[in-house]
């Protein structure tokens, strides 16, 4: 009866060992790969009757909805300037904004936190196999914790490019946004990585461009 | 000439009854490990094999040649496409690494019919319906909600069971076709076709 009970432990095991690795998606992707990049536009706007724009100096940092002020680190400047770069790549022209320019460009660092909560009940429970009570001297003795729960905040970020009709702004007596580019996941805050993250939102929508 | 005879007598030995000793009244446990392919609709969306997944099963022998009783798995599906540019609902575009992944526990009724039992190589078929248990996660980037789902299960089955010895344990090597209706986003179905090797273990004499 042993043998068999033995011969069944094996078979279970053996069989749990191929299958029990469930390809998890999170630990087979890298950085690049967890990072998406959407964009939007206004349809009905004509692109090619944009000519000049203006952006901010500083980018601003807007967590959980609330205005947190403004910056303007080396990681803020290069996002500004790569995408400087890309606008001037699709024929428009940068002018200061006091010289009326037909899009105003905003750029936001937006930072969603939220508060989670740790059952430590199942970690309590078996703590005994964790910590043999006999190193302490106790043998024989169980462990007892308060009930507790542990907190943990988690951050996520992501940056958001916003581009704002002013040529028409009089007009419509309205700042309407025709264009924004957000993008989401791992590594975003990494120098090395603005270039290929701006180009990324100037790749994915063609139509943002002008004749000079 | 010699040779043709040689292996004729060895597959009718096979097959030959080596003992009267009935399966019914028995109880078997049998345990294989499951590679999977995905079929029809289903490999149009995740093509990669599943090398990850078992079949289980309790039988108890009704007589002879058929035995029921209750049979589970677990399969893990996962598929990731490189990055594209998806178009939303809403009009946005969308560039992201999507992958799939998705597990499938079925737990069914399964019947079981030897027709070569106490044969060196009993073949058999099998039949299972019930329920299937489906984990469902698809990531755009490392965006995406799990979700869970129950959906019916239905598994035919086919193979060949190698006893040890007589009465004892042996073996199962065998195919089967795994039906799982499953409608959600671009998928109608899970259907794949299983190839399992394993065990098959008496509990009780």
């Amino acid at each position: 009866m042993q043998r068999k009970i033995g011969l069944a432990l094996l078979a279970v095991s053996t069989v749990l060992a191929f299958s029990s690795c469930t390809k998890d998606p999170l630990k087979n992707m890298s950085e690049e790969e967890s990072r998406i990049y959407i964009t939007n536009h206004d349809s009905t706007a004509n692109f090619n009757s944009y000519k000049t724009y203006s952006i901010v100096d500083s980018v601003a940092l807007i967590n959980n909805g609330q205005f947190a002020g403004r910056e303007a680190t080396s990681w803020d400047q290069q996002v500004i300037s790569a995408i400087q770069t890309a606008m001037n790549a699709r024929g428009f022209v940068k002018v200061s904004r006091t010289q009326n320019p037909d899009l105003g460009i905003n750029v936001s660092r937006v930072y969603s936190t939220s508060t989670n909560f740790v059952d430590l009940i199942d970690y309590w429970s078996y703590y005994g196999g964790y910590y043999d009570p006999n190193y302490w001297g106790y043998g024989g003795y169980g462990y007892y914790f308060p009930p507790a729960y542990g907190v943990y905040q988690s951050t996520e970020a992501a940056l958001s490019v916003d581009i704002l009709d002013l040529k028409n702004a009089s007009s419509s007596q309205t700042i309407k946004g025709v264009w924004n580019g957000l993008i989401r996941g791992e590594g975003i805050f990494v120098s090395s990585n603005v270039q290929s993250q701006i180009q990324a939102l100037f790749d994915q929508s063609p139509y943002l461009k002008t004749n000079p | 000439m010699k040779n043709s005879k040689l292996i004729f007598s060895f597959i009718v030995s096979l097959f030959s009854v080596l003992a009267l000793k009935a399966q019914k009244g028995e109880n078997n446990f049998n345990i294989s490990y499951n590679a999977a392919f995905p079929m029809g609709s289903f490999k149009n969306i995740v093509s990669s094999n599943s090398l990850r997944g078992f079949n289980a099963s309790i039988l108890h022998g009704v007589s002879d040649k058929l035995s029921v009783g209750l049979a589970t798995g677990f399969q893990d599906f996962y598929q990731k496409y490189p990055r594209q540019l998806y178009k939303l609902s809403d009009g946005s575009d969308l560039s992201a690494v999507v992958t799939y992944s998705i597990q499938t526990i079925p737990i069914m009724a399964e019947a079981k019919y030897n027709f070569t039992p106490g044969a060196t190589v009993q073949p058999y078929a099998a039949i299972g319906a019930g329920a299937n248990f489906i984990s469902y996660d698809r990531l755009f980037g490392e965006f995406g909600d799990k979700l869970g789902k129950v959906g019916f299960a239905a598994r035919p089955e086919a193979g060949l069971y190698i006893p040890f010895r007589q009465g004892g344990a042996g073996f199962i090597i065998g195919a089967s076709y795994n039906i799982q209706p499953f409608k959600q986003d671009d998928l109608k179905n899970l259907n794949n076709l299983g190839v399992h090797a394993g065990f098959s273990i008496p509990l009780r004499k």
